[in-house]
């Protein structure tokens, strides 16, 4: 199964949808897809790292933790995320590496504000070509 | 599976064979119109799961502005029995008090209009607005941030921010009393560190607005409102802060609901009981945020009372009301002929308690609570007033706005931003955005008609129509 993600539809907001050869790729691609909601990934630079370790309960609540540490890490911290190198995904514990820089108004092009990441329809389904997942933000 | 049962022309009942599990029914507030774009998304289905958590007393509710949210429908409404029932941190919402608040100023329609340009440019310069926009330059140390969190409103008021008149008029006097910063974690504070004082984006907005119709006489005079008289409304929350507390709570409810043997059919709607360690921590932290924005809304009232200031030479306005959307709280209502103490989730739905209760100002006592109802951008908004019907059916509640028809997508294709302005300013309506697709998204034909949702509110009688109010001005963030 090829890398990507696409935007989903919500009537009050939005979701991504996110896919890979492996669970790896596919929660890479879904942290991906939640900075393109929030900033145009164009206009940021990988400058700086941040190394982040998560546990979870399962593989849907670990990629709802993940995806709130991306979150919490650009409104949190001021820290804006463009490349993600995902060390060690297991179905309750993961490791990464993200790259990125500081929030600059005057050079990141920022799109959206993100409230949350939500439980709400959360998928995350390991099939024999591949892996898929979904989740819904609420903005 | 039983479907939705039509009682009357304004409510629509849910009944426990619509799914398994229901502890108590469902009851949706809807016209034959509006019911139609309610049974549309997934509004129904989450109104029965809501019916499936434990110790709720009545019925779980849905308000004529529902539509699908995540665990409770948006417009829903629940009361849990204060000793056997749960709180549910999806049940409040991420946007802890979001929530509305309205102020009146002595100036008519004709004296605004000519200066309006000038206004708009003012509060648009002078309210931080807009994805990340930061507050107070630097952000509050931690220990400051603490005071607002227990003091809400009045922290505002003790730093500057309005007058001590102005607290008499908001919901809870500004301040939920039981509000611990202790409960409140450190990633949620250093996510509203800087963003206090700041409007935020999506659907939040300060417009300014004329009173274009009367409909109850004696309730606009004890709310000091006239026809044509100008009036502001300013739309926002607790920001990051109160996004990231939901958030927290979400994770710890799950893992408690284990110990206390909790089963439920969406992981959104994680829940414990009211009494537990965790449910009262929540409760706590919930208070925090709720302050937040209580303290939000009273800064940004500030800069919008300076830059009428500005233009005009008096910013004389005065607080009206200020209500939360989205709040638990702990409620003694009549349930089946007995008094009984009960947490109510407000979860897109405004209390509308009635005249001659000790929780509303004496100086409405005589008529009862402001429901402030903003509709979507460019259309009207109102004001009514609580009633008895609420306390007997909705537990003092009612609806909150318009309501979302349409995603965000599909609101941006059908629209470009030039278009929309120019045909908002043939209606004389002048917009102030901070993004340009921020402004399609909240077309207002992305909404339901929110004169329609007022329509069955009072037709239901679970409050009374007031006032209407029309904008000419809107700041977006």
């Amino acid at each position: 199964m090829d890398e990507g993600y696409r935007i989903l539809e919500h009537p009050a907001d939005m979701g991504i949808e996110a896919c890979g050869p492996d669970l790896n790729s596919a929660f890479k691609q879904a942290a991906l897809g939640l900075i393109s909601i929030i900033v145009d990934p164009a206009s940021v630079d990988p400058r700086e790292q941040r190394v982040v370790t998560l546990q979870g309960t399962d593989s849907e609540n670990l990629l709802v933790k993940w995806l709130s540490e991306i979150l919490y890490l650009y409104d949190g911290e001021d820290f804006v995320t463009s490349t993600i190198t995902i060390k060690k995904l297991a179905a309750t514990e993961l490791e990464a590496v993200l790259a990125g820089e500081a929030v600059d108004g005057n050079k990141h092009r920022l799109r959206m504000d993100v409230k949350a990441i939500t439980y709400h329809q959360l998928r995350v389904e390991e099939r024999h070509d591949g892996c898929v997942v979904s989740v819904f933000l609420d903005i | 599976m039983t479907r939705l049962q039509q009682l009357d022309d304004y409510r629509y009942l849910i009944p426990k064979s619509f799914r398994e599990g229901m502890n108590v029914e469902g009851l949706i507030f809807a016209s034959s119109e509006l019911i139609k774009a309610i049974e549309n998304d997934l509004t129904l289905m989450q109104v029965a799961n809501v019916a499936t958590l434990p110790g709720l007393v009545g019925r779980s509710l849905a308000m004529p502005d529902a539509h699908q949210g995540y665990g409770f429908a948006i417009g829903g409404v629940a009361a849990a029995d204060i000793h056997k029932g749960v709180v549910s941190a999806g049940g409040v919402g991420f946007d802890i008090n979001c929530g509305v608040r309205l102020l009146r100023s002595g100036f008519h329609l004709n004296e605004v209009r000519p200066k309006l340009d000038a206004l708009l440019n003012q509060m648009f310069r002078d309210i931080p607005c807009g994805t990340g926009k930061k507050g107070i330059v630097g952000g509050l140390s931690h220990e400051e941030l603490d005071r607002v969190l227990e003091r809400g409103a009045h922290w505002a008021v003790e730093n500057g921010y309005g007058s001590a008149e102005d607290l008499q008029h908001i919901e809870e006097g500004g301040k939920i009393p039981n509000a611990d910063p202790n409960k409140v974690s450190r990633r949620a504070k250093e996510r509203g560190r800087d963003q206090l004082g700041t409007l935020g984006s999506g659907n939040h907005f300060v417009e300014i607005q004329f009173v274009s119709e009367v409909f109850d006489e004696e309730a606009a005079k004890a709310f000091g409102l006239f026809t044509d008289q100008i009036v502001v409304l300013i739309h926002t929350g607790s920001r990051g802060l109160g996004h990231q507390v939901c958030t927290d709570y979400l994770e710890i409810m799950q893992d408690a609901m284990r110990e206390y043997k909790i089963t439920i059919v969406d992981r959104q709607l994680a829940c414990v009981p009211i009494q537990s360690p965790e449910g009262q921590s929540y409760l706590q932290a919930m208070a925090s945020a709720a302050n937040f924005a209580f303290a939000n809304r009273q800064m940004i009232t500030h800069w919008t009372r300076q830059a009428f200031g500005r233009i005009f030479g008096s910013g004389d306005l005065k607080v009206v009301y200020d209500v939360c959307h989205n709040i638990a709280k702990e409620e003694t209502h009549r349930v089946g002929g007995s008094s009984r103490k009960v947490l109510v989730h407000r979860k897109g739905a405004t209390r509308a308690f009635p005249k001659h209760r000790p929780e509303i100002p004496p100086d409405y006592d005589a008529v009862g609570q402001p429901v402030l109802i903003p509709g979507s951008m460019g259309t009207c908004s109102y004001v009514l007033v609580g009633t008895e019907k609420a306390m007997d059916e909705t537990f003092g509640s009612s609806c909150h706005g318009a309501g979302r028809a349409m995603s965000r997508h599909a609101a941006k294709k059908q629209i470009t931003a030039e278009q929309l302005l120019h045909d908002l300013k043939e209606k004389g309506i002048h917009v102030r955005g901070a993004s340009k697709s921020g402004l399609t998204e909240e077309n207002p034909d992305a909404y339901k008609d929110v004169s329609l949702v007022v329509e069955v509110v009072h037709n239901a009688g679970i409050a009374r129509k007031v006032a209407k109010l029309v904008p000419i001005g809107v700041i977006k963030g």
